[in-house]
């Protein structure tokens, strides 16, 4: 019986992947000039232009007859779609560690019941780049039906090994190198990586596009609280 | 510049040799070392040339003292001296029969030799000897076709496996164990690596100096759908379950927990370290303990071309994979009884790849000049291996080999830099 119920769970291996989002110095914003020397960056260190890449983020607010049952809603419900995971939907509420994998077709069932509606839709676009075994993705944050720039992130990949735990040092020493490789053009801001705690959200070892969502989030609300700041300060 | 070419009186060099006194393999290496210094003396000649042009060109600017005319004196006088002996040795070598297809006259006296040939196109053609085999150019027609189905055969057996020819495997594999048993010796208390004489003693060995490693061995057809189905997870779960529940399988080799069945028909060993790399190494012939080649790949990589001569698609393993080979050939140049053994552990000692530094840069990444990628250090020294047996006095704890931490690991540049 062991047997065969291993037999039946097959975990599909992908290499792990580290999501990383641009910090503008305080009092500066991010623009596309940042973004342009940030591309270099990536073709100095020998990275090979692979495609174009665009991820899809929404931020739901939940359709209520009565507001004041508003509170008892979670504010940070998060839905992301991936173009190298067409058949599937990703779901984050990150004040309560919760991830889930749904079938893309999750998206139609909540239009029908118009039980969530779509408060603001980001897009992750970018270039993807190829460092020898290392996968890049170079990009900006901005809303779908405008072109204003809300921030920068950035994808690295190991390809060759998916587990977290071993290719952690190879991914700590590329972004080292990265980082310098960066801080030699002066830029204001720097990329800052935040590891989210992925077992709060129930996550194995084995890295999977959950993971990754989780990530995303992570970042989404990084920009949003630096957006926010400068909101304030202007 | 005058050459005189009729009526050259030369006695510098030893006068030729008489055809029936020496015996023909002198004659041949005489030959041999004639045809060497005609080269010589035709390079002198070349160069000879070139300086006579530069002395000319040197005497036609202005302003020249009796130099150039020094040096055109000089040179014209050592290439005289040289093209008389050319012409000497040649005539040695026609003499002897090396310019001319004389063989009749070696047919009588031969010993299976025949002159060298120099041919119309400048080739040497130098031995001729029927015993001698592959690679030389003088191997006549029948030779070659010779080699070529040995060579042939070779290959058949490697991919066909030795089914076709099963005398000769279980001969092999004879041999190997009776070589084994004559080095064995006092040494019984203490594991040397002339006990390591069966692929299961090999195997067993390497499990307990390498704990997270997983071992198996293949015939080589199955290793073939098994690299079809991979990644797959859930038989690496399942032969965890095979361990716990004891299940019989007749073609993996389990030491220690199940008797080594089929060891005879054992023709590619996989080694994996779980998150790390898989590494396939391939035994020719099919039971024997003598590895021919040796690949590595990612553990989550699957497909038709995971075998021992296969290419990773990834640029880390690839490189190992060829740092490997040159690995694979040192050891069996060192011994071939114990290269089997060297070479999973020198595999095994690739379970840090993706964590220790370079012993020379003390980096993890480092980017590679040639390829102009950041690799991890892909290279592991592997002539510390040259160990010699150990003595019965010395204590069980410390083995033949040095531990773990002595292998360096080096970046390819790196690498270089430190030979």
């Amino acid at each position: 019986m062991q047997y065969l119920s291993s037999q039946i769970s097959v975990l599909d291996k992908m290499p792990l992947k580290w999501v990383l989002h641009w910090q503008p110095n305080p009092g500066t914003t991010v623009n596309s000039q940042i973004l342009n020397e940030v591309s270099q960056c990536v073709e100095s260190l020998n990275g090979v232009k692979d495609g174009r890449w665009k991820a899809t983020l929404t931020l739901y607010k939940p359709m209520l007859k009565e507001q004041s049952l508003a509170a008892e809603f979670p504010r940070d419900f998060l839905g992301i779609s991936f173009p190298d995971q067409p058949n599937k939907y990703y779901f984050i509420i990150r004040g309560q560690r919760l991830v889930l994998e749904a079938d893309s077709t999750i998206q139609i069932i909540m239009e029908k019941l118009q039980s969530y509606k779509s408060r603001v839709t980001l897009n992750f676009e970018g270039v993807q780049y190829l460092l020898g075994d290392f996968q890049l993705r170079v990009g900006k944050v901005v809303p779908n039906n405008s072109e204003s720039l809300r921030g920068i992130f950035m994808e690295v990949e190991y390809l060759p090994i998916s587990s977290i735990e071993k290719s952690r040092p190879i991914m700590e020493e590329f972004i080292d190198i990265w980082q310098e490789a960066v801080s030699k053009r002066s830029l204001p801001g720097h990329f800052m990586q935040i590891e989210p705690n992925f077992a709060e959200y129930g996550l194995s070892d084995h890295y999977t596009s959950q993971h990754t969502a989780v990530q995303y989030a992570t970042v989404m609300a990084q920009i949003a609280t630096v957006q926010s700041v400068q909101a304030v300060r202007n | 510049m005058s050459i005189k070419v009729q009526n050259e009186e030369t006695q510098t060099d030893q006068p030729p040799t008489d055809s029936g006194a020496d015996a023909p393999p002198k004659q041949v290496a005489l030959a041999m070392d004639r045809l060497a210094q005609a080269a010589r003396l035709i390079a002198d000649i070349r160069l000879g040339g070139d300086r006579l042009l530069e002395a000319l060109f040197m005497a036609a600017q202005p302003h020249q003292t009796s130099k150039p005319l020094h040096f055109f004196t000089k040179e014209d006088a050592s290439m005289q001296q040289n093209l008389q002996e050319l012409r000497s040795v040649g005539r040695q070598l026609e003499e002897s029969g090396v310019l001319n297809e004389s063989l009749l006259r070696w047919r009588s006296n031969c010993w299976g030799l025949h002159m060298p040939l120099v041919c119309p196109d400048g080739a040497v053609v130098a031995y001729a000897w029927k015993r001698q085999l592959a690679g030389q150019a003088g191997a006549s027609a029948v030779d070659r076709t010779r080699l070529a189905l040995k060579a042939f055969t070779d290959q058949k057996r490697r991919f066909f496996g030795d089914g076709l020819n099963g005398q000769s495997s279980e001969s092999m594999s004879k041999r190997h164990c009776a070589s084994g048993g004559e080095e064995e010796g006092e040494d019984e208390e203490e594991e040397t690596l002339s006990d390591c004489k069966t692929l299961s003693d090999i195997l067993k060995r390497l499990e307990k100096h390498f704990p997270n490693v997983k071992v198996f061995a293949y015939e080589r057809l199955d290793w073939f759908r098994r690299a079809s189905s991979l990644p797959n997870s859930s038989i690496e779960t399942s032969v965890e379950t095979f361990k716990e529940h004891g299940f019989h399988n007749s073609t993996k080799l389990r030491p220690g927990s199940q008797p080594a069945v089929a060891a005879d028909r054992v023709a590619m060993i996989e080694l994996l370290f779980p998150s790390v790399f898989r590494a396939v190494v391939s035994l020719h012939p099919a039971g024997s303990i003598e590895p021919d080649a040796v690949a590595f790949f990612s553990p989550d990589e699957g497909g038709s071309y995971i075998h021992a001569r296969g290419f990773s698609v990834y640029h880390v393993f690839r490189h190992i994979t060829e740092h490997a080979a040159i690995a694979l050939h040192y050891f069996l140049g060192i011994r071939t009884e114990t290269a089997l053994y060297s070479l999973l552990r020198w595999v095994c000692s690739y379970e840090d790849l993706f964590s220790k530094v370079c012993s020379k840069c003390g980096r993890l990444l480092a980017m590679d000049r040639k390829s102009a990628l950041l690799l991890p250090p892909v290279h592991r020294s592997f002539r510390l291996f040259s160990s010699t047996k150990v003595s019965s006095t010395q204590p069980k704890s410390s083995t033949n080999y040095q531990n773990l931490d002595s292998f360096g690991a080096y970046h390819i540049d790196c690498f270089s830099e430190k030979v």
